[in-house]
Parts: C-alpha cells; structure tokens; sequence
C-alpha cells in the first residue's frame, strides 16, 4: 500500500546550517504520526518543506505516491494537504465566518466568483457554520477575529486547515502557548478527527503528543534520531537523553 | 439589519443630492463636482489594490492617461466618433494593466518602487513623444462625446452622464468587494501565507485585481479627456498617481464612498485654498498628515466612530 506521505532523504542548508539533513521517513494512510524534538531539531523546517512553504535543497516528497517536491503550495493543498501554523496564522480583520469561507471556496472554482456576493452562496455560510460549531465557535460566527481570545484563534486555527477538507493534516504545534484548560480542548477536537484523516504533528506538549500519536519521530540537529511506537520512543535511553533530559 | 438600512438610507440620499446638484449649483461649482467624481472614480481604482489587496499601486495615472491619450487622438487626429475612440482608450488603459500586472510578482516596498519606474514610462512617452502625443501641449480640441448623432454638449447633460456611470462602477464594485473574489484579496491582505495554504493562487488572483483597477482607472481617464476636452503629459504624472491615492486615503481606504469623499475633500480644499494661499501644497500635506495621526481610516472612519451606536464592534483590543 502507498504511504500517504513518503519523505525520501530530504535536505535542507541555510548556508552552513544543515536544517534538515538527509530524513526520510513514511507516514502510512489513517496514521497519526508525531514529530518531536528539542528546538531548532528542524521539524518546522521539514514541515515547510513537505507542505511546499519552502523548497528542500536535495530529496523528494511524495504525497499518496505522487511526486510533489517542486508542487507550488496552492496545488498540494487541492490535492490534499491542510496544515496549521506555529504562530497563529488567520485573517485578523474578517469574521470567523468569513475566515472559513476563505478555506471552503479556497480548493474550487466558487473562490474566482466576482459577480456574485458570498451571501448568494447560502451553501458556504452553512458550511462555515458547522466548521465552526465543530471548533466550538459557533455563537461568534460574526464577530471579527480581532475580539478573540489567543485561545481562540488557535481554535479557528485549527478550523482553517480542517475546511480545506484535507486528507493529510500537518499541525505544527497545535497547543503552542496555550493554557493546560486550553491545550485539553484542542487536544480532544484533534482526537475527535476522523481516522480517515492522517495526520502529522509537531508538538512539543509530551502528554499531547503521545497521547495522540500512533508512531512517534523523534528529530534533533536536523536528523531522525529514532522512530516507533510512544512507548519504544519513550524507553529509548539516546532519546530520554538528548529529550526528556537527563538528572 | 440596522446597519445595513443606515448605508441604503446614506446611498439614497447621497444619489437624490448628486441628482439635485445642476438645479442650485452654478458653473464653477458644476465643474468642480464632476472632476470630483472623476477623480473619484480613479481613487476608487487605486482603492482596489490598497484597501482591499494591501498592494500600493503608484501607476494608477498611467492606465488613466494612456485611456485619455488614446481617445483624445483617435478622436482628435484621426476624426473616429466616440463610439469608437472611448471603447478603445477603455481597452487601451486596460491592456496596459494586462502587461503592467506583471508587477504583482513583487511585493511591499518593490511593489511600490516598480509602479513608480511603470508609471513614468508612460509619462516619459507622453511627454518627449511629442509627434504622437502632442509633447507639452498635449491633445487640444477634444470634442464633447457624441453617440448616434446625439450629443453630450451642455455642462448639466455632461454631468448627468458621469454621474451615472460613477453610480453603475459603484454599484459593480460593490458586488465585486462583496463576492467571494473580493474576500480572497482581503484574504491576501491579511495573510498571503495563510491564502496560499488555503488552495489559493494568490499572485494570480492580485494579478485579476490589477487588471479590474487599470479598467476602472481608464473608464475615469475616458470621462476625464471629454470633460477636460484636452489632455496633457500632467494627467500621466506621478503627481496624480500619489494624489488619488491620498484621496483614498483621507476618504476611507476600504470603502465604496471613502475615495469619492476624499476626492471632494482634496480637490474642494485645494479649490479653496489656492485662492488665497500660495503653499496649498502644504495645507494639503498637513490634511493628510492629521489623517494619517487622528483618523487613520479617514473620514469615513471618522464618522463610523461617532455614529451613534448601533451594537457594532468598535472596541478593539
């Protein structure tokens, strides 16, 4: 079976600095894979790479086993890949609602209508509505995004990249700078995902990501340092070193 | 609901005024009304791309006088009626948009930098191109837009006729800020990063914008050479590209009437001031500066803030 996603000795230099240095690794169909590291390990790096952000400097990308190394970014999300951003990445002076007609028009043709309002879409703004019901924002479908909480732009965060309808999910640290109360819900809509939606996760929340991954990456210095189960990733003593840090 | 019944009741009333001008206003004031909403029309254009797709465009005049020049000489030089001289400075203004658009490859501050080296290509043709164009004198002798042997000659028919364009590009703008395209280019405005990831082809969809801002802008370069009946190398300047954009500015960038209240604001001080007052460059300057310091969503911003409260989110954090 074809992996849904298959990185192949993938590089990245930033003059000296080997980012990403040579990782390949395969990410089977309904997986929930997790990326950890300590920081600067690279795994955003990576994360670029595979989503098309940037360009690798050496190695491939394979997507359901479609060569998508050089894909311009627009082009692999309508093949199916959604991701979040780190930093909080959302249109600040529209509505929640408009936010995520933005994602639900974004992967057809309805996005290059110019002679119709959006409100002549009813299809969208229902869309929309049960995307953010699904976030848990539904009462602010109309607010601007500016009145939210950090809390909540991380979960419309989430929402963007889910109404893309992608097949593959990247996350990059989902829960990043989010209260234990906050992290719990994001961590539970994530869980809540269907399982046909593969998914890949930087996280640096220990409880989340293991809590959450099938098979577990650990990166540091730009390489895979070791891959497997939560459990086989948390005995491994190089990792409990270079991660869970030693006393 | 409330909000919305409060802009049709403003729409309306603006449109029965704009009706009811030719009846209380003299020549002078005629004149200055119709440049108004010509000028208008071109700030609307450049408002476009700043408002709503955060791209500064500073070559605005360009689509706006090449449109002028090429009806001006069709008509003029080679005696081709306005049925045929306006179409074409319409397509003319707007094929230079379809080539110019390449711009949108860049980004920020060379964005700017190359609308500027654009824009003076144009005028540098206009001006030193003097066999084509006339050179400093320009095109004089424009005659009054005439279709099907029905002219449009007298100042009040003239003005009827602007005014009724301005209000269908309103209207046509109003749907195309509100359809799902209109969204993408705040989209893009926001977060072109974001855009991307979300399927869109973001350079493309600026690039569209470009060219629906050079339309725009040469439909005002058009009505402009048959209301000024002659056209010369200033229409082209950078001056008038960095004008309209203030006008949209003072008015209200990212609205419909914001570019045509600045338009009156601009022109309608510098009417004024200039009777009196050497440096009414300089008074302009201190207009816009307080703009940019007190009111930087311009005036309409301004009198969003003290309508009285119709539950409307103001508080930002």
């Amino acid at each position: 079976m074809t992996a849904a996603v298959a990185i192949d000795s993938l590089a990245k230099v930033f003059g000296g600095l080997r980012a990403v240095d040579r990782v390949s690794l395969e990410v089977a169909l309904g997986e929930r894979r997790a990326l950890i590291g300590p920081n600067g390990a690279g795994k955003t790096t990576l994360f670029h790479c595979i989503t098309g952000r940037m360009q690798p400097s050496s190695g491939s990308v394979k997507l359901f086993g479609d060569d998508i190394t050089y894909l311009p970014e627009h082009q692999r999300t309508k093949l199916g890949m959604g991701r979040t951003f780190q930093i909080t990445n959302v249109f600040t002076d529209l509505s929640l609602a408009e936010n995520l007609a933005l994602a639900i028009v974004g992967t057809d043709r309805r996005k290059w209508v110019w002679n119709r309002p959006l409100s002549a879409f009813p299809a969208v703004r229902e869309q929309a509505l049960a995307g953010l019901e699904a976030v848990g924002l539904k009462d602010r479908a109309d607010d601007p995004v500016k009145l939210l909480s950090y809390g909540e732009r991380r979960q419309l965060e989430l929402a963007l990249a889910l109404n893309t309808h992608p097949k593959v999910l990247f996350l990059d640290e989902p829960c990043a700078g989010l209260s234990p109360s906050e992290r719990q819900r994001i961590f539970k809509m994530i869980r809540a995902l269907p399982r046909e939606i593969t998914l890949v996760m930087i996280e640096h929340d220990m409880d989340v990501a293991l809590g959450l991954a099938d098979r577990v990456t650990v990166m540091n210095r730009g390489r895979v340092m070791a891959e497997g189960t939560p459990d086989e990733v948390q005995s491994n003593p190089e990792v409990r070193d270079v991660y869970f840090g030693h006393v | 609901m409330k909000v919305r019944s409060y802009g049709v009741v403003m729409a309306l009333i603006a449109i029965a005024a704009a009706l009811a001008a030719p009846l209380v206003a003299d020549p002078f004031w005629m004149t200055l009304i119709t440049q108004i909403y010509i000028y208008g029309l071109l700030a609307l254009s450049v408002d476009l791309l700043l408002g709503h797709a955060g791209l500064y465009s500073l070559c605005q005049a360009s689509f706006f006088a090449v449109a002028a020049y090429t009806t001006a000489i069709l008509q003029v030089r080679y005696g081709y009626p306005t049925i045929v001289a306006a179409p074409a400075g319409l397509i003319a203004g707007t094929l230079l948009a379809v080539l110019y658009g390449s711009a949108v490859r860049t980004r920020g501050v060379y964005f700017i930098l190359i609308t500027i080296a654009l824009g003076y290509i144009i005028w540098g043709a206009v001006y030193r191109w003097a066999s084509f164009t006339g050179g400093d004198n320009g095109i004089t002798n424009v005659p009054p837009p005439s279709v099907a042997g029905f002219s449009i000659a007298s100042q009040t028919a003239y003005y009827y006729f602007v005014l009724t364009v301005v209000i269908l590009c309103a209207f046509g703008y109003r749907i195309l800020i509100r359809s799902p395209f209109g969204l993408s280019l705040r989209g893009i405005k926001g977060s072109e990063s974001r855009m991307q990831s979300l399927g869109y082809r973001t350079t493309m969809h600026l690039y569209a914008a470009f060219v629906i801002s050079g339309l725009i802008a040469s439909l005002a370069g058009v009505l402009y050479v048959y209301y000024n009946r002659f056209i010369n190398p200033v229409a082209a300047s950078f001056q008038i590209s960095v004008e309209v954009s203030l006008m949209a500015i003072v008015g209200g960038s990212g609205t419909i009437v914001g570019p045509f209240i600045g338009a009156g604001v601009f022109l309608g001080l510098r009417n004024w001031v200039s009777s009196f007052f050497e440096l009414h460059t300089a008074v302009m300057g201190a207009v816009f500066i307080a703009t940019v310091l007190w009111a930087p969503s311009g005036i309409v911003g301004l009198v969003e803030r003290w309508r009285p409260g119709i539950g409307k989110p103001k508080d930002q954090p």
